[in-house]
């Protein structure tokens, strides 16, 4: 497994991936948004034969009210490609690049409440912990979790 | 601004305002209200064109700005507006045409500048662009966006040193560079940097690193630059310490380890026996550092042989095993195109659980005691290891036992199912996926598979019931959503079962969406052109232009591209409608028979669709949602030159994709059924380069040369005198029937079976009614073409007989369900 930072090539294969996955989807030209406004925040994970089988999309929040923090639009690894630790790495290179280049305090991400599988991964694996319920954060009306790491 | 009286003229600026501030309503209104008064005032006309096109009225958005720009010719507002227009149309040529003629009568307008050159540079136009960028940065020098445009724009026209020239210009300008990093100013300097190193000024490009490193925010760029930089220039003790460092920051990254190889002179693709053992200790030490790569325990057994690899093999396969890693096998499966290590592997494995079977570890010493899952694992690895060689039975036998095991294991499913598709029970793998599916309906990995699986049995409506599950569900026509969310895969998906169904039209309709999702990435650029000059992320602006210039050369495109000609193709050939698998072989009248029947059976099923439709029309009406109004794709099958139109999707992966041979199989299809000779040589020629031993080639070659024949005297004796010249060098004189016998002896010595069916069709074109193309079919069935009898390869030949009218179909097909006793297809009915 090859973990290395996202570049445009990436975002394609980073659109399949989050298709097959994932509720969440977005169209190319977000995915474009993201690698040309924070280049060194996304990162992927590829097979042995190049494919890309997981991925992490991240950004930088930039609320004037806030102080500086990163936030993950989106993260998953292909089923298959489980148990491999595949999304720690995946988040710890995306957080390191956060706290270094663009001197992020913390970072935080959203979880569907019914989504029991990935917030076992954020909290119990990631070290995530919880904010704050986000009434019908999702467009189909479903609460998030708002959840935080501080960055050190 | 043409002279208004003062009330109107402030008037006219706040329309102007309206328009930069997108309220377009209250614009329209000030425009007709100026216009009550001087009706041919040309500037105000040519607006209220263009707020008329932002409230949705193309046409008179054209009237009113042609109208303006004839009451003002020497308006640069109206020849700006005019190219707004356009470029709202995505027309770039007529938008520069207009944008050039303001410019010629403002010279100086910024704004006009501005948009002149983002078409210049959407369009490549890099010559125009570095004028235009030029102009701009003289007037306005005090500008950053300015000067990094204009080396933007030589960096793309291929001069990176007039570049690098721009921006030392530009750098020395600046007197206070803040002290702490500054994101912008630092994404600025390592463009600067990779310019140099486009030089290829390495040493330069090396120095500049040092000189830049306390204003770069990106320490993990100049480390990785550094790194690569001291490999190209030799001083590998460096470059050996700069990539132990990136490894320390990420010990999963494969281009830092390859760095360290190559930097510790290990980089070649065959390795001493001495050297493969320094590698694979270098792996060994980077294991101990750094316990948690996956890398540096996998990549060994790259480079790793004999006992050696043995040994590592054997470490990794048990502790993957233990874990229950899923992927191990797909991991693994890339070294078995080294024969000798597949037969390691496998012999470690069925060493295992003969061991797990027996004393509950992974060998007998019994030492220790695996989990039970290990059993698990190993069972699932074996399924897949032998459904890589294609022996179902025994495949179907490993993972049956793994089901009895933990019968909750989706990943156990999934196999299953794949094992059967590849023995060729379409349906069966369908009812194992969707099996998995159940076990876990709130994975949607498991249901895009099962849902692939569906496509892949032609099940197109249960796929479409299953694919909405996961769609939004507020949104009216969830199975729009996929388009609309741009998912590829679906769409490729179930084009290619429409087709394989001969549903043209359906399939048309998928192909082309797949297209419009790259002419939409194609668009999506043009915002970020000036966006990225504002944030300064000019390396990954300047990879967006390269991936830009690639994309449809994307495997994606290229899928859409190769159904859609397959399409068009079929449309040609046979304008009344694909001939269903059952009518091959048919003769006109029988065919005609059937013709009416099926038009009665689907004339009752259109009425019944129509209405089903129209009473699920009214419900997506009800929700907001938009009707299809040609489901059907109708107007794909109806396109009045269908060539035309396949040519249409040929064109990019001529241009982006001539490397693959498809590309010129699927011209030389095109050309020939427009009898362009020349164009269908040309194709030939350029297959033949790629690989002359291709197989269908040869079938295209017979093809060609009947299809001159045939036009006698219409061909042009130019075009003769080349097609004549070529033939010869690549036949030396030889007739047809002995370019045919030739090819047909070397297909036998090769063993191959697509050569086979290759000279099996050229055969029964050169001698047509004859028993010698079945007898080149049939003799697949000798044991020597066990390796290449695909599943795939016994349907083409069986079609291929069908086409051929032959008498030996149903033997054909026994022979094949021997074959392959589980493919559903070559079951008698």
């Amino acid at each position: 497994m090859n973990i290395r930072e996202a570049t445009l090539d990436d975002m394609i294969p980073m659109q399949n991936c989050n298709l097959h996955n994932l509720p969440e989807n977005y169209q190319m030209k977000y995915y474009f948004y993201h690698a040309l406004t924070w280049p060194q925040l996304s990162y992927v994970a590829e097979d042995e034969k190049g494919r890309i089988i997981g991925y992490v999309l991240a950004k930088l929040e930039e609320d004037p009210a806030a102080e500086p923090h990163g936030h993950i639009t989106s993260l998953s690894v292909m089923r298959t490609y489980r148990r491999l630790g595949v999304a720690e790495k995946l988040m710890t290179q995306s957080q390191n690049a956060m706290r270094d280049i663009f001197n992020c305090k913390y970072v935080s991400l959203h979880v569907r409440k019914s989504n029991r599988a990935a917030l076992q991964l954020y909290r119990d694996t990631l070290k995530f912990s919880v904010q704050d319920i986000e009434k019908k954060y999702y467009a189909d009306g479903e609460d998030a979790y708002a959840c935080r790491k501080t960055l050190q | 601004m043409r002279e208004l009286p003062q009330k109107e003229a402030n008037l006219f600026k706040q329309i102007l305002k309206c328009y930069e501030n997108k309220q377009y309503k209250k614009g329209f209104k000030g425009a007709e209200q100026i216009l009550k008064k001087f009706p041919e005032h040309g500037e105000t006309l040519a607006l209220k064109g263009l707020f008329c096109n932002h409230l949705d009225k193309k046409e008179e958005a054209y009237e009113f700005v042609k109208k303006g720009l004839r009451h003002d010719l020497k308006s640069h507002i109206c020849w700006h507006v005019f190219g707004l227009l356009y470029r709202s149309d995505k027309n770039y040529e007529e938008a520069l045409k207009c944008y050039s003629q303001a410019l010629k009568i403002d010279k100086e307008n910024i704004q006009i500048m501005r948009d002149f050159s983002l078409l210049q540079i959407h369009t490549r136009n890099y010559e125009g662009l570095v004028d235009t960028r030029h102009q701009l940065l003289e007037l306005r020098p005090q500008n950053r966006q300015y000067w990094i445009g204009l080396a933007i724009a030589y960096q793309m026209m291929g001069k990176p040193d007039s570049g690098v020239k721009v921006l030392t210009a530009y750098e020395e300008t600046l007197k206070d560079i803040p002290t702490k990093p500054d994101y912008e100013h630092s994404e600025m300097l390592l463009y600067h940097n990779s310019l140099l190193e486009e030089m290829g000024d390495i040493q330069a490009a090396y120095d500049h690193l040092d000189a830049i490193e306390k204003h770069v925010c990106d320490l993990k760029a100049i480390r990785e630059k550094r790194a690569q930089f001291l490999l190209a220039l030799g001083r590998q003790q460096e470059a050996e310490a700069a990539y132990r460092t990136l490894i320390s920051h990420n010990p999963d990254n494969f281009a830092y380890i390859d760095g360290l190889q190559k930097s510790l002179g290990l980089g070649n693709k065959s390795l001493t026996a001495e050297e493969e053992a320094i590698v694979v200790g270098m792996f060994q030490e980077l294991q101990k550092e750094y316990p948690r790569s996956n890398a540096a325990k996998r990549l060994p057994l790259r480079y790793a042989s004999g006992d050696s690899f043995a040994s590592i093999a054997d470490e990794y396969l048990r502790s993957m095993l233990r874990k229950g890693v899923p992927s191990l096998f797909v991991n693994l499966k890339t070294l078995y195109s080294d024969k000798t290590k597949e037969a390691v592997i496998e012999k470690l494995a069925l060493g295992y659980l003969a061991a797990l079977d027996k004393s509950k570890g992974f060998d007998h010493s019994g030492s220790i005691v695996e989990p039970p899952t290990a059993l698990l694992w190993t069972l699932y690895f074996l399924a897949q290891h032998y459904d890589y060689k294609r022996e179902s039975d025994t495949a179907l036998g490993y993972i049956n036992r793994a089901i009895e095991h933990t019968p909750t294991l989706v990943e156990l499913h999934m196999t299953k199912g794949r094992i059967l598709k590849h023995a060729g029970d379409f349906n069966s793998a369908m009812e194992s996926l969707n099996e998995a599916r159940e076990l876990d309906l709130q994975d949607r990995f498991i249901n895009s598979k099962c849902t692939k699986y569906m496509l892949r049995a032609d099940k197109v409506a249960e796929a479409e019931k299953t694919v909405i599950l996961f769609a939004r569900a507020d949104i009216a026509d969830p199975l729009h959503d996929l388009v609309d969310m741009q998912a590829q895969w679906y769409l490729l998906e179930a084009g290619e079962s429409h087709l394989r169904q001969g549903q043209i039209g359906k399939a048309l309709k998928r192909f082309h969406q797949v297209e419009k999702h790259f002419a939409e990435f194609t668009e999506d650029q043009l915002d970020f052109h000036m966006y990225c000059l504002r944030k300064m992320t000019l390396r990954a602006y300047i990879s967006l232009l390269k991936l830009e210039d690639q994309l449809r050369s994307h495997q994606s495109f290229v899928r859409a591209a190769q159904g859609a000609v397959k399409c068009y193709v079929s449309i040609f050939d046979q304008p009344d409608g694909v001939e269903p698998p059952e009518m091959e072989g048919m003769t006109e009248a029988e065919k005609k028979k059937f013709r009416s029947k099926q038009r009665k059976a689907e004339l009752k099923a259109q009425k019944e669709a129509e209405e089903k439709k129209a009473q699920a029309d009214q419900e997506l009406t009800k929700k907001g949602g938009k009707v299809d109004e040609d489901p059907e794709g109708v107007k794909y099958t109806k396109a009045e030159d269908p060539l035309g139109e396949a040519l249409k999707f040929l064109r990019p992966l001529q241009e982006l994709a001539p490397e693959r041979i498809e590309t010129h199989l699927m011209g030389f299809e095109i050309y020939i059924r427009k009898n362009k000779f020349l164009l269908a040589l040309k194709s030939l020629l350029k297959a033949i380069k790629i690989d002359a031993e291709n197989a269908t080639l040869h079938e295209q070659l017979v093809r060609f040369a009947l299809a001159v024949k045939k036009a006698g005297s219409a061909l042009s004796p130019a075009a003769k005198t080349v097609i004549d010249k070529h033939w010869n060098d690549l036949y030396k004189g030889q007739d047809l029937a002995a370019v045919g016998n030739s090819f047909l002896k070397k297909s036998e010595e090769q063993g191959s079976v697509p050569h086979l069916i290759s000279a099996a069709i050229a055969s029964s074109l050169i001698e047509p009614k004859n028993d010698k193309a079945e007898a080149i079919l049939f003799l697949m069935a000798d044991d020597k073409y066990k390796s290449t009898r695909s599943l795939e390869s016994a349907l083409v030949a069986q079609k291929t007989l069908r086409s051929m009218r032959s008498g030996r179909v149903s033997e054909f097909r026994a022979k094949a369900a021997e074959w392959f006793p589980k493919a559903t297809v070559f079951q008698s009915v």
